[in-house]
């Protein structure tokens, strides 16, 4: 029993410790954000803001214009991770339900797929979209995300299925249903949650991506919110308290997004990485 | 049956065409730039170099350091996120009160962009004013701040220690995941035959899981190897390029010296590294660990 003690009070310690390291991070930007910029370059640090300030959300917002890449971002992800969701969806439903000839071929193709640097894709990339005169547009990085995602999304999609029964399926056949009735009527609402978790998922890397978006978009009103964080590092005299308040806004979508649909994109990784 | 055929090539048709247009197409033209002189000055009219671009690369007095940096920081990266990542999935896997609100605050790095933890972790490392520097001097264990980053001896270290911070949620998911789908009775077998805690994670624990942990650790090299963001959200390489690594190095050729083909070739050269690890990597361990 003694031992048994022992063990729980090891345990206890141990996910403490790992709270604090994992959470602190976060917490000491929130706190920098939220410091008169006098207070933020002391040493000894001062650890509690004297007065809590938006300011430096407020000169974020206005005089380095957020607002608007903030939208871009917001744009671009959510139409790439829209689409890739909805390709995702046809393309995994296909893979997992039929077998045909080519059908591990392009399972395979879609596992190379992720091996490939996407910054060795960024050149071609760049050169492909200037011929078309695309670059420095958002549709040109949200076809890029979508179809960085849509490989990823089939594989989790496919994984999702292969865990469906597929008597449900085939019980509304026998009951007079064609079947992309049926796909509509009883698959997608048993199916709902995982499409949240592909489509979370799919946003949160496109809200993420960098170096496309720095290559891709040159002009002010068109930079996504990595772009223009990025831009504030090679900005000579940049106070750390608005580039905490840019991180802290960075963040938050993504936080939000995850924290509804961890359960799901945990199911989705253990499942689509390693059954695929 | 043909009109099934047409249906099953119609609902394929928007994936493959990206993966065409995005993926495959521009791997193809990479391996085309990596032989072209192609710089930003002269788009339109790359011209034919032969292997020179791999010449260049290859003969850079700074190859053999970074190909070793990056050796050092793939390795100590995962070798870390995989030891505590399984010490925290091991602690988490029975539920008690609160464990879900637990993961879902803990988790949270992964969800962050490599970039924007490369700012926020630079922040808190920074020599003069950093935090960190502070609570160590409190807890009296320095007597002077350190540079974290700006000194070459410990810029390596801080960027592994970043990246173990972000990576641990990754290998905790994937490994709970598979802990959970242990079936009970192997442990009261175990228990049966005597097995102490220490027995029962050798015997048992381990074996059970190994395929997820060979998946995830050759996922999480190919990620490591292929994630700049964290490095050039905090060093870029620097100082002195102590943590230069080979995808950084293509990002800098990239964006400071506009070399389009040189940074090609070095894409190339990093693909084939990637492609020949991961099928000795397969070879080496048994291949019924994966399917696809």
């Amino acid at each position: 029993m003694k031992k048994h003690r022992i063990m729980s009070i090891t345990k206890t310690v141990g996910l403490i410790i790992y709270f604090i390291f994992a959470v602190f991070p976060l917490i000491w930007i929130v706190l920098t954000s939220l410091k008169p910029a006098t207070e933020v370059y002391t040493f000894p640090v001062k650890y509690l803001p004297s007065r809590i300030t938006f300011e430096a959300y407020r000169y974020l917002f206005s005089f380095a214009r957020f607002h608007i890449y903030f939208k871009n971002s917001i744009l671009a992800a959510t139409c790439s991770a829209l689409l890739s969701t909805i390709f995702s969806l046809m393309s995994g439903y296909v893979l997992s339900r039929f077998r045909f000839k080519t059908r591990h071929l392009l399972l395979l193709t879609l596992f190379f797929v992720q091996m490939i640097p996407a910054y060795l894709l960024m050149i071609p990339q760049f050169t492909m979209f200037s011929k078309l005169k695309l670059t420095n547009s958002l549709l040109s990085i949200v076809i890029i995300y979508t179809g960085l995602g849509v490989a990823f999304g089939t594989i989790m999609t496919r994984a999702f299925l292969k865990s469906l029964p597929k008597e449900i399926e085939e019980a509304a056949w026998i009951d007079g249903c064609t079947r992309l009735r049926a796909l509509f009527k009883v698959v997608l609402p048993v199916f709902l949650p995982n499409v949240g978790a592909i489509f979370s998922f799919c946003f949160v890397n496109s809200w993420n991506e960098v170096f496309t978006a720095v290559l891709f978009l040159h002009s002010d009103h068109k930079m996504t919110v990595p772009v223009a964080l990025y831009s504030f590092v090679s900005k000579a005299g940049i106070q750390w308290n608005v580039m905490a308040a840019g991180i802290v806004v960075a963040l938050l979508p993504t936080v939000f997004v995850f924290a509804i649909a961890q359960k799901y994109i945990v199911q989705g990784l253990t499942q689509g990485a390693l059954k695929g | 049956m043909n009109k099934l055929r047409f249906w099953i090539f119609l609902m394929l048709l928007p994936t493959f065409i990206l993966i065409l247009f995005i993926n495959l197409y521009p791997l193809v033209r990479g391996g085309v730039i990596s032989f072209q002189r192609l710089t930003v000055f002269n788009l339109n009219k790359p011209r034919f170099i032969g292997f020179d671009n791999y010449r260049a690369v290859l003969n850079d007095p700074g190859f053999w350091n970074i190909f070793f940096n990056t050796c050092i920081w793939i390795f100590f990266s995962v070798f870390f996120q995989l030891v505590f990542g399984f010490i925290l999935a091991l602690l988490l896997t029975k539920p008690f009160k609160g464990r879900g609100f637990y993961m879902g605050i803990v988790f949270y790095p992964w969800a962050l962009s490599g970039f924007a933890i490369g700012l926020l972790w630079s922040w808190i490392l920074n020599g003069q004013f950093g935090v960190l520097n502070d609570l160590l001097m409190k807890l009296h264990l320095i007597s002077k701040p350190i540079s974290f980053l700006s000194d070459p001896s410990f810029a390596m270290f801080s960027v592994i220690m970043i990246n173990v911070w972000y990576g641990i949620p990754f290998f905790a998911i994937m490994l709970l995941a598979a802990l959970q789908s242990i079936p009970k009775e192997l442990y009261e077998a175990a228990e049966i035959d005597g097995a102490g805690v220490w027995s029962k994670l050798i015997k048992v624990t381990i074996p059970y899981i190994k395929p997820t942990i060979l998946s995830t650790v050759l996922l999480r090299i190919i990620w490591v190897m292929n994630f700049p963001d964290i490095i050039y959200g905090t060093t870029r390489g620097g100082p002195a390029g102590a943590t230069n690594i080979l995808s950084v190095q293509m990002i800098n050729i990239v964006y400071y010296q506009n070399n389009f083909g040189k940074a090609s070739a070095l894409g190339m050269v990093i693909t084939m590294i990637l492609l020949l690890f991961t099928v000795l990597y397969l070879q080496i361990f048994e291949k019924g660990d994966f399917e696809i």
